[in-house]
């Protein structure tokens, strides 16, 4: 597994660029500005970052798994 | 070639005419299913229900009058056919059989259907250009999907849930034509559909040809 | 797992969480009616995307099993079906709550909505299909051929549709919502990423399906050489 150096930079990255583009103008139309202004939206982000990447890292156990089971097979 | 499918075709029409209990079984189910609706409805005037209720009637005889292509041959029956012929011309053959059949099918459903529920066609033309536009689709989509069915052993109501949501997009646009040449609009509102039509009628015809021999190949 | 070979798993984790984050942080249109909610366009839209191509890879397959009648092409075929039918209920579920808020009804007369459903009946239908053939060979054959003529008329379906009714999604008439699909450029950038990332997340999930299918199918003609006398 070497899930520790590309991927993880790209996503900080990611979140740098998206949170510093974030603009958010008023105008007629009613939005969630208070949410955002609040900086809470950011907590509803994290979560929901975190229960992905968490089904994730699950899907990859399961599919080192898999790779096992694989090898075994074919060694035998 | 030509003869192959002349000869396979004209082996269809006669088994048809000599087992005469079946075409005349499918026209009785078409005039019980209409007088059905009759008791029910009586009479309708609002002419998209008129379209939908005469359309669902036809689909429903077409899609059990092809059931029947490939089963009523049986499996040894249909094996020492396709050493005599060629698969593809089997298919031809069956396509063009289930079309005449089915346009039978509709200009009865169509006859009765207007003698019973009434009929409010103006366009009777091109409501009949329509029909058949429809039965050659019908027959062309169903009659590769019949022999797929036929190979399971519930191949009716296989036939029905393999069909109906691939006939769909011949459907919507057989009714869009059907309704307008109902209201008896100007051609000119409906001409952009019968290219349509015929574009799809050669698509699945042209699946047919070329998917069919993947089909009976053990 | 290996980056080099397994490189597209991580780059569907990345891309999913792009949409995630960047989906809920970017500023969007301000519309009226829809409001927030324009930003399911990544959660909800993108799964229709992800169906339509993981149905495109089963015909691929599907067209390679009739060429090869090769067991392994058959099983791709049929779980690449199953990935996108996943993803094809979930933005049919997805859809009908964002109707609801939208439109008023968990379910509305719209061309794209009905195409929807219809790419789902003909999928139910090819797995209907398979279950009853027993034979193997005879399933991966008959099977294929559907869903190769199934698919062609699902696509002219999806073309023609739109232009025999109105629409309640963007690009047709009598919508408040964006008028022309012109999504705003912004939307774009977290738009395709999220389309290619939710497709490969559920490419990964197929991908698992079919190896454990490999080991399976190995496992048991093990066992049938084994029973053998050779």
């Amino acid at each position: 597994m070497h899930i520790h150096s590309v991927p993880i930079k790209i996503i900080a990255l990611t979140f740098l660029i998206l949170s510093t583009v974030s603009v958010f103008a008023q105008g007629d139309i009613e939005m969630a500005d208070r949410m955002r202004s609040e900086g809470k939206i950011y907590v509803v982000v994290a979560v929901l970052s975190v229960v992905f990447l968490g089904l994730a890292v699950y899907l990859i156990t399961l599919d080192r798994r898999i790779s096992k089971m694989e090898k075994e097979k074919e060694n035998q | 070639m030509f003869k192959e499918f002349s000869a396979l075709l004209g082996k269809e029409i006669i088994l048809e005419l000599r087992g005469k209990y079946a075409l005349g079984g499918l026209l009785l189910y078409v005039i019980s299913t209409v007088f059905v609706v009759y008791l029910s409805v009586v009479k309708v005037t609002n002419i998209p229900v008129w379209n939908a209720l005469f359309w669902i009637i036809f689909l429903f005889a077409a899609t059990n009058a092809v059931a029947k292509a490939f089963v009523q041959d049986g499996k040894e029956q249909l094996l020492y056919l396709y050493t005599l012929a060629s698969p593809r011309s089997v298919i031809m053959a069956k396509i063009t059989y289930n079309t005449l059949l089915l346009v039978t099918v509709s200009l009865v459903t169509y006859a009765f259907y207007g003698l019973f529920i009434g009929n409010p066609v103006e366009n009777t033309w091109l409501y009949l250009c329509t029909l058949i536009l429809g039965a050659a689709g019908f027959s062309g989509t169903l009659t590769l999907l019949s022999s797929i069915a036929a190979q399971t052993n519930n191949n009716v109501t296989l036939l029905s849930i393999l069909g109906f949501p691939v006939l769909m997009p011949m459907l919507i646009t057989l009714l869009k034509l059907s309704k307008n040449a109902a209201d008896g609009l100007d051609f000119s509102v409906s001409v952009k559909y019968l290219p349509v039509l015929l574009a799809l009628n050669l698509i699945v015809a042209a699946l047919s040809y070329i998917l069919f021999p993947y089909l009976w190949r053990d | 797992m290996e980056i080099k070979k397994d490189w597209w798993k991580f780059l569907s984790i990345v891309l999913v969480l792009t949409a995630i984050i960047g989906g809920m942080l970017i500023p969007v249109p301000r519309l009226a009616i829809l409001n927030e909610t324009i930003r399911n366009l990544f959660y909800h839209v993108t799964m229709w995307f992800a169906m339509m191509i993981l149905m495109t890879g089963s015909v691929f397959y599907s067209i390679k099993h009739l060429r090869s009648f090769d067991v392994m092409d058959d099983a791709k075929a049929r779980i690449s079906a199953e990935a996108g039918l996943v993803m094809g209920v979930l933005g049919l579920v997805t859809g009908s709550v964002w109707a609801k808020f939208t439109w008023g009804a968990y379910w509305v007369n719209d061309p794209k909505l009905n195409g929807a459903a219809v790419t789902i009946l003909v999928y139910l239908a090819y797995m209907i299909l398979r279950n009853s053939l027993p034979e193997e060979r005879q399933r991966g054959r008959i099977s294929a051929v559907y869903n190769i003529f199934a698919y062609v008329l699902l696509m002219v379906f999806l073309m023609i549709l739109p232009r025999m009714t109105d629409s309640l999604h963007p690009g047709s008439g009598g919508n408040p919502a964006f008028s022309n699909y012109d999504l705003d450029d912004t939307m774009r950038i977290i738009f395709y990423p999220a389309i290619i990332g939710w497709t490969l997340f559920a490419a990964w999930f197929a991908q698992l399906k079919f190896r454990l299918f490999k080991l399976n199918y190995k496992l048991e003609s093990d066992l049938f050489d084994l029973k053998q006398p050779s």
